[in-house]
């Protein structure tokens, strides 16, 4: 499970519809207890993919070196990324699966007309072939 | 001793630690010592044919190894490695992906 507390929350989805109609990319930072993934910073960063954003993202990986060692210097961790889904819903797409990482868990927020609509989070497999649901619980949910 | 920076998510495969210290002249005998010593390491960094995986990168210090030297990059005792992963995606509406 992975939960994300309110700052962090407001931050993503302050910068989803920010960058709508462009997609947004992020990291979410804090701690990791037993089976829950607790949230409490996140980290929006740069969409670094060059050319049309409205149905792409590519995250730096030195803007995730970057996060990592923040992190670590504030004795937290760096434990999932988030992007959004501009007037589509949030489902991880062959895209997303295809460029992912199985580290990590993976939040989409899908933005329509310019505001959050709903969210889900993702585990994807290391061979980057499926990607199972996990449970999201974020403010107000 | 060069020093290894363990991604969160993987500490689980090694044994818990956040970094861990190894010996190698280069990034190919630091990633070896690293799955040498932490075996469950390597199912996540390589593939079946011993290739490393296609979202992993290695930074040596604050640069990307593919363009320094790659596998064969020097390292020395004050350099610390991190494992960095390449992530991208997106919606299905120009890309193709659903």
């Amino acid at each position: 499970m992975i939960k994300i507390g309110e700052q962090a929350w407001s931050a993503m989805v302050a910068h989803a519809e920010a960058k709508f109609p462009n997609e947004c990319c992020g990291a979410m930072i804090g701690r990791i207890d037993g089976n829950v993934k607790d949230v409490t910073l996140a980290a929006p960063m740069e969409n670094a993919y060059v050319g049309e954003q409205g149905a792409r993202y590519e995250l730096r990986p030195e803007d995730l070196l970057e996060a990592d060692k923040k992190a670590r210097a504030a004795g937290l961790d760096l434990i999932g990324i988030f992007h959004s889904h501009p007037d589509c819903d949030a489902y991880f797409s062959k895209t997303d699966l295809e460029n992912s990482c199985p580290w990590y868990s993976f939040v989409v927020l899908s933005v329509k007309n310019g505001k959050f609509d709903h969210a889900n989070s993702f585990l994807p497999n290391a061979e980057q072939t499926v990607a199972e649901k996990e449970e999201l619980i974020w403010p107000k949910s | 001793m060069a020093k290894i920076l363990i991604p969160t998510p993987l500490r689980q495969f090694a044994e818990k630690n956040d970094s861990v210290e190894l010996a190698g002249s280069t990034v190919a005998e630091v990633m070896t010592a690293l799955t040498a010593k932490f075996p469950d390491l390597r199912k996540q960094l390589f593939n079946d044919e011993g290739k490393m995986r296609s979202f992993v990168n290695v930074y040596l210090n604050d640069e990307d190894i593919r363009y320094l030297k790659k596998d064969a990059t020097p390292v020395a005792a004050a350099d610390t490695l991190s494992i960095v992963p390449s992530i991208a995606g997106g919606s299905p509406s120009i890309a193709g992906g659903r």
